[in-house]
């Protein structure tokens, strides 16, 4: 039978962003795919080196859309390992606990797309309701829903707003109790079961190879490999929480590894609006104008544990009011690039956009 | 999991009993970074790959137009030793040539591809290295070296688009235009601070 070309994307209900992937079918098995990048390329990594440190602040947020916030915390972490500054100890609960907002919000978005490719889209509507709400304690907080700009180097930006513990104590009481509802229209649900059970695979070498980090690497190498744990940032090594892990890499285990962290999440944020101290929560830079300071000479990277794996700054300075270079790493760099080129073929191209949706590809972070 | 210091001890060991290093530096208790020289880049990577470096975390270089050098960056991760190892190298800005790792990391194909786009540097061993990946249809020099402007380019190569800057104030009480011109002064005011 003849091979026939395909695009998924960059309009499709079941791909996220604004990237292309092509597909030569045969009947309907994929027979070739690769992912055309490029449709979001906005200079970022030009962009930094022309602006100065403090102006990118409020450039970096949008490398990824969807997640800005660990943005903002690799580039404030690399900043202050260049500068060699001791953010104060409220800052870094303060931080923990929008990471970690952050982080609900976009496993609620990502489950929540899983509703695009399976047709199930009371499951998004309910997830985004979920989402704005956490926006609207963002909004409370930093005064912005999206891009918040409030991990600054040196620590966040204000304070929290008095009385926003009641509301966040608020809204996860709320999410945690509906957990099981979640559940059941997602994961557990028949309808989806039958297309995300023992399909579209990650075995532990294709993560050795590729790279893959995140969910997809501890949900196929049964080890708790995060960030947050191996080399904790912030306070992380002085709460209480799992990397949840398992040692069979289908679709599901991605999934309900997913919907595991969005409890460990709302245990973390528990226990920091505990164990938050009182005290200051930025510290002057200390070095040149307040708009114009300078970091010396070095070469950092700093890592994060984002959503969806490994994400970090690469970040050079030659001593100057600029930074000289910074590098994304974008979490979902390998296996959106050759992981969709080696091992989607193979796949049903119903699966195809499932497949783009579990593994977590992220194209912002792809085109920088 | 052990010591995170002996960890950076225990990479230190590995890397310069074996090789040549021209600067060692610990950035923190989870981050090394060793400069080589480029004839030994793939055997140091290898020697790490066995030593438990199994992820390639990031490949991408440095333009340093003023010593006319290119410096490749390479980050690899051993999760079981959580250590984060820089090895860098500079080569020829002229004449970028650098070996491809694919044989010994095979995710950095896409990462050298991106490289060769925006840098350069060619990777022999690679074969897509050449293929167009993000910029469709460049015609530029390679637009992460420095000497690279992106204002010039733009003016170069799009027309300039004319904005209507009249604008009528429609009541006597809008102070529009006054605010507009103090904060263009203050804007001024603070460009023309000492040069750090």
């Amino acid at each position: 039978m003849k091979q026939m070309k395909l695009f998924l994307g960059p309009q499709h209900p079941g791909m996220h962003g604004n990237a292309s992937v092509h597909l030569y079918v045969d009947g309907d098995i994929i027979k070739r795919s690769f992912l055309l990048p490029g449709m979001l390329h906005r200079g970022f990594e030009k962009g930094m080196e022309r602006h100065s440190w403090v102006n990118n602040i409020s450039l970096i947020p949008r490398v990824c859309v969807v997640e800005p916030d660990i943005n903002e915390m690799a580039f404030a972490m690399g900043t202050e390992k260049l500068l060699g500054l001791e953010v104060p100890e409220r800052a870094h609960w303060i931080r923990m606990i929008i990471l970690e907002l952050a982080r609900l919000s976009i496993h609620l978005m990502a489950y929540g797309g899983l509703g695009g490719p399976t047709g199930n889209y009371t499951l998004m509507y309910h997830a985004h309701a979920d989402r704005n709400s956490i926006l609207d304690i963002f909004e409370q907080i930093s005064g912005h829903r999206v891009y918040h700009q409030y991990i600054v180097p040196g620590g966040v930006r204000k304070d929290l707003p008095k009385g926003i513990e009641k509301d966040i104590h608020a809204f996860i009481d709320d999410l945690e109790s509906r957990y099981e509802e979640y559940r059941d229209l997602g994961i557990e649900n028949p309808s989806i079961v039958a297309r995300i059970t023992d399909t579209i695979m990650l075995p532990a070498d294709v993560v050795w190879e590729l790279g893959v980090t995140g969910i997809g690497m501890r949900s196929a190498v049964n080890k708790p490999y995060d960030i947050r744990k191996v080399m904790p940032y912030a306070r992380y090594d002085q709460v209480e929480f799992y990397a949840p892990f398992a040692d069979y890499s289908d679709a599901r285990a991605r999934i309900d590894c997913k919907l595991q962290e969005v409890l460990q999440s709302i245990s973390i944020i528990r226990q920091c609006l505990i164990k938050i101290p009182e005290g200051p929560v930025r510290v002057p830079l200390g070095r040149g104008q307040s708009m114009r300071w300078t970091v010396p000479k070095g070469y950092v990277y700093s890592p994060v544990e984002s959503s969806r794996g490994e994400f970090g700054y690469y970040m050079v300075s030659n001593g100057g009011t600029n930074p000289w270079r910074v590098g994304v790493r974008g979490a979902s760099y390998p296996q959106g690039l050759l992981g969709i080129e080696k091992y989607m073929p193979g796949t049903r191209l119903d699966d195809a956009a499932l497949w783009v949706d579990t593994m977590g590809v992220c194209s912002p972070e792809i085109d920088r | 999991m052990m010591n995170s210091m002996s960890n950076i001890e225990y990479v230190k060991g590995l890397i310069e009993k074996g090789f040549k290093v021209l600067e060692t530096d610990v950035i923190d208790q989870y981050q090394v970074s060793f400069v080589v020289k480029q004839a030994d880049v793939l055997q140091v990577l290898v020697t790490l790959k066995n030593a438990g470096w199994k992820q390639m975390s990031y490949l991408s270089a440095i333009d340093w137009p003023d010593e006319t050098k290119i410096e490749m960056v390479y980050i690899l991760m051993n999760w079981e030793r959580a250590v984060h190892v820089q090895i860098r190298s500079k080569i020829d800005r002229n004449d970028p040539v650098m070996p491809s790792i694919i044989t010994v990391y095979p995710g950095a194909k896409y990462y050298e591809r991106e490289c060769h786009e925006f840098f350069g540097v060619k990777f022999p061993g690679n074969p897509d290295y050449e293929k167009q990946l993000i910029l469709e249809m460049w015609d530029d020099m390679p637009p992460l070296r420095k000497d690279f402007d992106p204002q010039a380019y733009s003016d170069r190569k799009f027309t300039k688009r004319e904005y209507n800057q009249d604008y009528k104030i429609l009541s006597e009480d809008n102070k529009l235009k006054e605010k507009r011109e103090a904060r263009k002064e203050r804007a001024q005011s603070l460009k023309g601070g000492p040069k750090a």
